[in-house]
């Protein structure tokens, strides 16, 4: 074996750069597309949101001369678009109102667990971190949205012969297969829940095998655990305290198939709205949307929020 | 040159940095109550007290409840589960059952023609304080009786 000579090492720089200039040349550029519908929130929370968020998640992104050069360019890119896709501060209105604010509560969570920013962003980008004097700003505005304090003052409602009919006449089923069953009514209970971010109270049923995995504090879940949240209004507060459940809303069902369901997290998501259980979602990237929450929220949980933890 | 070896060194390690250690949740499977045959008649929250509860109940009970009816079944059985509330672990925004608080059950049973029995206990959880305020057992069995069942579909 000869060593290499000089010339290897002149061939290799010159290689280096061929590459490194070539990929200047592909490398993607960071668009911000007009300003359609800003995020319209008190300016103490504005300036958190510019300053920690605004860079990917609006279109109104403030590339630095680093972020433009490959290969860290493309990771820049990337990150841009995902995070628009997910929520943008420029386009807001795009989302119904109470997806709105079910996104400012993921957003405070997703800081508060040190989600978000990326920590790939901070390290370049000094000023996007997040104090905890300001988290505190965001946690106190989005206790002042609408849903924090929802009752529900409507009459309730028990099934009609006209739900009882459609539910009857046909299953319900999910765009992603899952069909609506009332196995659950005879599971166990695995937590019961206060969602005061929304205004609505939840119990949670699990199957034998989810029951059975949460006594021997086995994670992750196997395969055929399943769980069901059935979720009510909260009427309003007796002078004791009490909240009693309201009106149906939905009932929520995640099934655990690893392999299936591999694209989110081995978890199936389905969601049936009213009490004719009407399937949620436009399309089967709904589940998506549910997969990313949890994804980014409760990995550590194997991806499930309901369950008993220390 | 070198800069351009540094350059790609930062993105590798900003790539490695980036990822996220994995813990495990520590379980509470003591959080959990087996109410064995009974069903679920509803769920009630106190945030005054802080806590949060499940009546469950079997089919007497569960008709009395879903009817309203003026008198419980003669047979019915009645479970109410309360635990103390807990912040969720992973959202900010909502409160879960932590210890179990208390379980009081009732029985509704025939003395006579006429008369109903009602043979209440209260049993004490790992999250109770002797020093808690204590209901009347008359108040709670009225209190337990007058639920109404949830709407299911």
């Amino acid at each position: 074996m000869k060593k290499p000579g000089l010339t290897f090492y002149r061939g290799a720089a010159i290689m280096v750069i061929v590459i490194f200039v070539g990929l200047q040349m592909i490398s993607p550029n960071i668009e911000n597309p007009p300003v359609t519908s800003e995020i319209a929130v008190p300016a103490e929370v504005k300036q958190i949101l510019e300053r920690a968020c605004y860079d990917c998640h609006s279109n109104e992104a403030k590339v630095e001369w680093f972020d433009k050069i490959a290969p860290a360019s493309f990771l820049v890119a990337h990150d841009i678009d995902e995070a628009r896709s997910r929520f943008n501060f420029s386009e807001w209105d795009k989302n119904p109102t109470a997806v709105q604010e079910l996104l400012l509560w993921e957003m405070v969570n997703a800081i508060e667990q040190e989600k978000m920013p990326l920590k790939r962003y901070t390290l370049a980008h000094s000023g996007g971190k997040v104090t905890a004097s300001e988290l505190a700003v965001l946690k106190q505005y989005v206790n002042t949205l609408p849903g924090r304090h929802k009752v529900d003052t409507a009459r309730i409602v028990a099934r009609t012969s006209v739900n009882q009919k459609a539910s009857t006449q046909k299953t319900p089923v999910s765009l992603n297969n899952i069909p609506y069953s009332s196995d659950y009514k005879n599971w166990k209970i695995i937590s019961v829940t206060d969602k005061f971010d929304g205004g609505s109270m939840r119990i949670v049923y699990g199957n034998d095998i989810m029951v059975k995995a949460i006594e021997k504090r086995q994670l992750p879940f196997p395969d055929g655990a399943r769980i069901v949240k059935v979720v009510w209004g909260k009427q309003a507060e007796d002078k004791d305290g009490n909240v009693r459940p309201g009106n149906f809303q939905n009932a929520q069902f995640m099934i655990k198939d690893s392999k299936k369901y591999s694209a989110t997290e081995g978890w199936g998501f389905a969601k049936f709205d009213g009490l004719d259980l009407k399937p949620a979602g436009k399309t089967v990237l709904f589940e998506q949307t549910c997969a990313n929450c949890h994804r980014l929220l409760a990995p550590e949980n194997d991806f499930v929020f309901n369950i008993p933890t220390k | 040159m070198k800069a351009i070896i540094s350059l790609y060194i930062i993105a590798l390690a900003l790539f490695i940095m980036s990822c996220d250690d994995h813990n495990t949740a520590n379980l509470a499977p003591e959080y959990l109550y087996d109410a064995g045959n009974q069903k679920v008649i509803k769920s009630i929250l106190n945030n005054k007290k802080g806590t949060i509860a499940m009546l469950y109940g079997n089919d007497l009970a569960l008709q009395s409840a879903h009817d309203s009816l003026p008198k419980p079944n003669i047979g019915a059985h009645y479970t109410l589960v309360t635990w103390k509330q807990k912040p969720m672990p992973q959202w900010y925004g909502t409160n879960m059952n932590g210890e179990i608080y208390s379980i009081e059950t009732l029985k509704i049973v025939k003395r006579n023609k006429t008369e109903l029995t009602f043979d209440y206990e209260f049993q004490i959880g790992k999250g109770y304080k002797p020093a808690d305020w204590q209901s009347e057992k008359s108040q709670r069995i009225s209190f337990i009786t007058s639920q109404r069942a949830a709407i299911f579909p």
